[in-house]
């Protein structure tokens, strides 16, 4: 387990603040946020190469703040590759494992089980610059964990890759990591990588993290409007109306929304909606309160799925609706839909 | 243009005196005691040039200090300054001063002496040395070692098993231009080791000594011997060092 205690870094200009993140045993952690917000120096220093003037490390119990990286037993896996050019894909891997497995025994048919783990059993005598990204950063992660690190660090692993070659990337870091029991902390831009390793995410700018939680918690609740922004959810503002039972009424602007809280009327609250929790249909469901009618303002097809801004009066709302629904609907800039939000996926917090 | 006007300076060179001519100038026991005293001396500068070069253009490339410009630029400085000034610089420091009475009290003698000529040589060719080495450390991206490191291995272990073997073209071009200045040194080496005839005469002295005599024969074949030297050292760097270094 690694802890992190306000952990401060100064690099010429730049500066990290206190930064606080606990990562249990097996954890996967993904730590998100814009360029220029400190992700790349915040895992440069937990690897000891950058020295904290403030704050603590501790690695199972030991404090390694002042330890050198050779002594931490962190690895790392950078967006680009760096495998070592004057070695083949064998002895890059077998680098990894060296000043851990004497045995050369032991070392070729642990060389042997990570590569067959990682898909590149047929590329061990090759040399790296004869191998595709994919195949690159395959390497990169195998030599990075054949020696079975207490944590596993990862600056964009897949940035420099395309989408398809990432979605298998995934796959075998999701494999390998439930394999060695990693710990992981995975510096990534891309919010896809949260959904689908992540255990827990950090949102990281200037140099702080803003909010550290579970995914599903970060997601639904963001703590403030910029992480809101970069989750890309739907913040509204409205007051409650009426308490039915569990249920409330919220009126925003003139569209009253159904919300499950137990606040009380009178309260303004901020209700979370997320753009993949917008229902559209054509015809009006079956619902009453918390169904309105709005207009498509604009449509962004993105791959498969297409983003899609509704209006209301002064709200706007952004959904995320799949390539072949969109189509299904005929919708179009300018028509009518009804939309509709369940109670349960409308997440609150008090002004 | 200009490569075919040197071109014919060379030749210039090599037509002045019969094939004959030059082999006798070889059988001299003066050339034969310069051109081994040239190829030890420079053999040991460059030697000290690069033992010292690696570590001083790493800390270069890679380390920030306080003065790290100021040092630069002393460092930088006798590859701008005129050769002369280097020797009488070198002369004034090991003849004139506290570090020079040391010296001569554990029995180390510098000026006007063969070691002089080592001395003389090294300065000429450490400032080379540390530009070619140090540009070819920038070019490794750092994070390689910082890989290394985090995979267990030290800052010296990971010097030799990464950073060493992907500057090797660097290493390279550095050992030949390093041995090259050496060899050449001149100014320097008149100022500091004296020229004194078969004491401290390398093969430039002896293209200057026999120049002042007159005795064009042995003069010309010093200047053959010196230019072969550069050929060699030009090929080296393209042949085995790889265009690599000048990218």
């Amino acid at each position: 387990m690694i802890r992190l205690e306000n952990l401060s870094v100064a690099l010429g200009q730049f500066h990290l603040r206190n930064i606080n993140l606990a990562v249990e045993k097996g954890e996967y952690v993904c730590i998100i946020g814009p360029t220029g917000a400190g992700k790349t120096v915040l895992i440069e220093t937990i690897a000891g190469f950058h020295k904290p003037y403030k704050g603590r490390i501790i690695l199972d119990g030991d404090d390694i703040t002042s330890k050198p990286p050779e002594k931490r037993g962190i690895s790392i896996v950078y967006q680009d590759y760096m495998l070592f050019p004057h070695m083949t894909v064998y002895e890059n891997i077998a680098y990894g494992a060296k000043k851990k497995i004497r045995d050369k025994r032991i070392l070729e048919e642990e060389i042997e089980r990570i590569a067959h783990i990682m898909g590149i059993s047929h590329l061990l005598n090759r040399k790296p610059e004869t191998l595709s990204g994919g195949e690159q950063q395959r390497v990169a992660i195998a030599r990075a964990i054949i020696s079975k690190p207490k944590l596993l660090l990862m600056d964009e692993p897949f940035s420099a890759l395309d989408t398809r070659t990432t979605e298998k990337l995934r796959d075998f870091v999701k494999r390998v990591a439930t394999e060695y029991d990693l710990t992981i902390i995975h510096v990534t831009h891309d919010i896809v990588d949260v959904w689908s390793l992540a255990d827990k995410v950090a949102i990281m700018n200037n140099g702080t993290i803003i909010q550290y939680g579970e995914v599903e918690e970060v997601f639904s609740k963001p703590a403030d409007d910029f992480v809101a922004e970069f989750i890309d959810i739907n913040i509204l503002e409205g007051e409650i109306t009426e308490v039915l039972g569990e249920m409330v009424l919220v009126k925003v602007g003139d569209t009253i929304l159904r919300v499950k809280t137990n606040t009380t009327t009178g309260h303004r609250i901020r209700i979370f909606i997320r753009p993949e929790d917008i229902y559209i249909s054509n015809t009006p469901p079956d619902y009453g309160p918390g169904c309105f009618r709005a207009v498509v303002e604009k449509i962004l097809e993105n791959g498969p799925y297409v983003q899609l801004f509704l209006s209301r009066n002064n709200i706007v709302l952004k959904a995320v609706l799949t390539r072949g629904y969109v189509r299904c609907l005929g919708l179009a800039r300018g028509k009518h839909v009804y939309v509709y939000i369940r109670p349960e996926n409308v997440r609150v917090a008090e002004t | 243009m200009v490569s075919l006007i040197l071109f014919s300076a060379f030749i210039a060179l090599l037509v002045m005196i019969t094939p004959t001519d030059f082999i006798r100038s070889l059988e001299t026991k003066e050339m034969q005691y310069s051109l081994r005293l040239t190829i030890t001396t420079s053999l040991t500068a460059t030697f000290l040039a690069i033992i010292i070069g690696i570590p001083v253009a790493y800390a270069l490339a890679r380390k920030e200090f306080p003065g790290k410009n100021l040092v630069k630029t002393i460092l930088d400085l006798p590859m701008a300054m005129p050769e002369i000034v280097l020797g009488i610089t070198l002369l004034l420091l090991f003849g004139h001063t506290p570090l020079a009475q040391l010296l001569s009290m554990i029995g180390i003698k510098i000026v006007f002496s063969p070691l002089g000529i080592v001395v003389a040589q090294f300065f000429s060719a450490l400032p080379y040395t540390l530009r070619i080495l140090s540009s070819s450390y920038e070019t490794i991206n750092p994070r390689y070692e910082l890989v290394s490191r985090s995979l267990g291995y030290g800052e010296l272990e990971t010097f030799v098993r990464i950073t060493l073997p992907l500057s090797k073209a660097g290493l390279i071009a550095s050992t030949a231009v390093a041995f090259a200045r050496s060899v050449g040194a001149f100014g320097a080496v008149l100022i500091l080791a004296g020229g004194i005839y078969m004491v401290t005469e390398t093969l430039p002295i002896t293209l200057y000594l026999n120049i002042s005599y007159g005795n064009l024969s042995m003069a010309v074949s010093a200047g053959i011997l010196l230019i072969i030297a550069s050929f060699i050292t030009i090929f080296i760097i393209e042949k085995m060092g790889g265009g690599k270094l000048w990218r």
